[in-house]
């Protein structure tokens, strides 16, 4: 059965008026292809933007159930409904772990093979797509396909990043990795300005993780000023006496919710100014070292659900761009210049070092070379900053990330090549329509 | 443990908070529609390494069950069929007996033999989903609001009668709750109950070893108004 409703991703913005059904069979799946003229699986909603947005959805979110676990080899398969957070519920506590995860855990493991998600390891491992081993796939004329690197790998290949558009996956299976500990040995490092956050994202290549805070306000020499934050699993003689009671804990904080949309001015130009302020002079070494759980580490704003209200009601957009390392300096220059010039602040905007991308999966948003994700609340400006960051991107031979946009220029989108009709976004459309 | 109606969300959830909180050696998932709970079972064996038995099962036919064979010390039933409703008409002849025998007759004759079983184990708990609905008839669904009127009737005759012997009764009341079945119905909000927080609710009662419980509370006091509205008035109300 469908209901009418009105549905946005993360950013609240935009809202569509759309049909949501309830994925419940394969029988009443068909029925559901048969009856509307496109239709796109939907998840938990974490993307941004008009990804993930359809006027009929099926939400996957019934297809919550684990399907086998081999506690030997750490491959997992469960229905794609099943969320990360469920996930790390059921394998830290056996010694294993999410082989990529994004900044949250509230996504579905469908959403993180449709927008194939990467996280602070991409330059060591990958997207998450590298574990996926197999996926099953209710295509346009409602059968199952099963596909793998092995077995029907053209849909394989194609539905990897495919942000939905080849049909609904239904399951998947896929390796885990191995930890000794729920803990991440963590080192901060301030970097004073751009040169010196890049030069410290080359010279930590062997970490596991890489991730920079960086506050993207400031002007001149000060342009790049961030924190180098990178990670190893702890080993056991890293952890203090209480953490060695407790080697496998899960959630070690209560999470906050946030109980209503923030008015307007809450978020403005002086409050981010002063947020990056303290957030870079909290820390007053140069480098800090400590051994953190995994939750503040990799999860840092999960702890406070609902986050998103923070931005009010008029919702706010990510723009997450890459551009090549060979061009990174010139390109992130131009681009923390436009942003500091717009007077639109971002919290906590994030700075990464993506490593060289699989070219088997050609849907994938990663390519080799700096990535940086912003948020701006929406507002009148951001429809001229847009535009402007855009052409910067498109300049330097970038892209945009398809499950953070909702604004961007279809050029800097038109990497995702999928063939189908059946199965088509809000998002999807939009595209397709400025690149004839 | 033994979980009749088992493809209900509330059965789910509750059978997911008590593998939480105990292990059990055998969950048995009984349902008429036995090939639904495929990907359940599945779930619960690679989440709870517990042991999973799927047993096919209609309260519309005979009992063939043996219970004395089973390892389970808890029966949790969410059977229960609202049936057909459709305006102006009391009730279609053959859903009338499917719902007569979904809410009360099989039910008793299943619960008796749980019983019966029980006793001769000497401990255990029964927990039975009724309804508000058993508490006044009303003309929307009077057929199925007086199945579970007989059911409530029966727990509270059984909770007394096993009472002695080490075998406690749970009747459940739930109001109005967001499921599958109940989607994109427009239920009032507060009155709305979703099945994870039903399952605490129930699990709690359990623990305390509680009698009757409302889910949520607010009912007892709902149905304490609806009880006693004189029968002059009622009859001319339009619940």
């Amino acid at each position: 059965m469908k209901i009418e409703k009105t549905i946005s991703n993360w950013g609240n913005f935009p809202k569509l008026k759309a049909s949501e059904y309830l994925f419940e069979n394969l029988h009443k799946t068909q029925g559901i292809l048969e009856a509307e003229e496109s239709v796109l699986a939907r998840g938990n909603g974490r993307c941004y933007g008009d990804a993930a947005l359809n006027n009929a959805v099926v939400s996957t979110l019934s297809l919550k159930h684990f399907l086998s676990f081999d506690e030997t080899e750490g491959t997992l398969t469960c229905e794609a409904g099943v969320l990360f957070s469920d996930i790390l519920n059921l394998v830290v506590p056996k010694g294993f772990f999410l082989p990529v995860t994004p900044g949250t855990k509230f996504i579905t493991v469908g959403g993180a093979i449709a927008a194939d998600v990467h996280g602070k390891n991409h330059h060591k491992d990958g997207c998450f797509s590298e574990f996926v081993t197999q996926l099953k796939l209710v295509i346009d004329t409602g059968e199952t396909i099963i596909c793998s690197r092995t077995e029907n790998t053209t849909l394989f290949w194609e539905t990897i990043g495919g942000m939905g558009l080849t049909g609904i996956i239904v399951e998947a299976t896929f390796q885990l990795k191995r930890i000794a500990n729920s803990y991440i040995y963590v080192e901060s490092i301030k970097a004073k300005n751009l040169t010196e956050i890049m030069a410290l994202f080359e010279a930590s290549e062997d970490w596991t993780y890489t991730v920079a805070w960086i506050d993207c306000l400031q002007k001149g020499k000060h342009i790049g000023r961030s924190i180098l934050m990178r990670g190893e699993h702890a080993r056991p003689e890293q952890l203090s006496n209480k953490q060695q009671k407790e080697p496998f804990k899960l959630s070690p904080t209560k999470a906050i919710k946030i109980p209503f949309n923030f008015p307007r001015f809450v978020l403005n130009t002086l409050s981010v100014k002063a947020f990056n302020w303290l957030y870079y002079n909290k820390q007053t070494p140069k480098t800090i070292k400590k051994v953190t759980h995994f939750e503040p580490f990799f999860y840092p704003l999960d702890s406070l659900l609902e986050w998103n209200r923070i931005y009010g009601k008029s919702g706010f957009i990510q723009y997450q761009f890459v551009i090549p390392k060979g061009v990174g300096k010139e390109a992130l220059q131009d681009i923390l210049q436009t942003i500091a010039k717009s007077n639109q602040g971002s919290f906590l905007a994030v700075l990464k070092l993506f490593g060289k991308n699989n070219p088997k999966a050609y849907n994938s948003f990663p390519i080799e070379g700096y990535t940086l994700a912003l948020d701006f609340k929406v507002n009148k400006k951001l429809y001229k900053l847009v535009p402007e960051l855009d052409a910067i991107v498109l300049k330097y031979k970038g892209r945009i990330y398809r499950a953070k946009d909702s604004l961007s220029n279809a050029r800097l989108l038109d990497y995702v090549k999928v063939h189908n009709t059946k199965f088509n976004s809000v998002q999807n459309r939009r595209i397709n329509k400025a690149t004839p | 443990m033994i979980i009749l109606g088992a493809n209900s969300e509330i059965a789910r959830e509750f059978t997911e908070l008590m593998l939480q909180k105990q292990s059990f050696v055998t969950v048995y998932l009984l349902s008429s529609n036995a090939e639904q709970l495929v990907t359940f079972k599945k779930h619960l064996e690679v989440k709870y390494k517990t042991e999973v038995k799927i047993i096919p099962f209609d309260l519309m036919g005979q009992i063939k069950l043996d219970f004395s064979a089973m390892e389970y010390n808890l029966v949790f039933s969410a059977a229960g069929y609202l049936g057909d409703t459709e305006a102006g008409v009391i009730a279609k002849t053959e859903d009338m007996s499917r719902i007569m025998a979904i809410n009360y007759s099989g039910l008793v004759h299943f619960l008796n033999a749980v019983a019966n079983d029980l006793l001769e184990k000497e401990n255990g708990t029964i927990i039975c989903i009724s309804s508000v609905a058993g508490e006044r008839g009303r003309q929307s669904n009077f057929i199925y609001g007086s199945a579970k009127a007989g059911i409530t009737a029966y727990l509270s005759g059984l909770r007394n009668f096993l009472y002695k012997k080490n075998i406690h009764v749970m009747t459940v009341k739930p109001g109005f709750m967001d499921t599958k079945m109940t989607r994109g119905m427009d239920l009032p909000g507060p009155l709305t109950i979703n099945p994870k927080k039903a399952a605490h609710l129930i699990y709690s009662g359990y623990k305390k070893k509680k009698n009757t419980i409302y889910i949520s509370g607010i009912w007892r006091l709902i149905m304490f108004v609806i009880r006693n509205i004189p029968e002059i008035i009622f009859k001319k109300l339009s619940l």
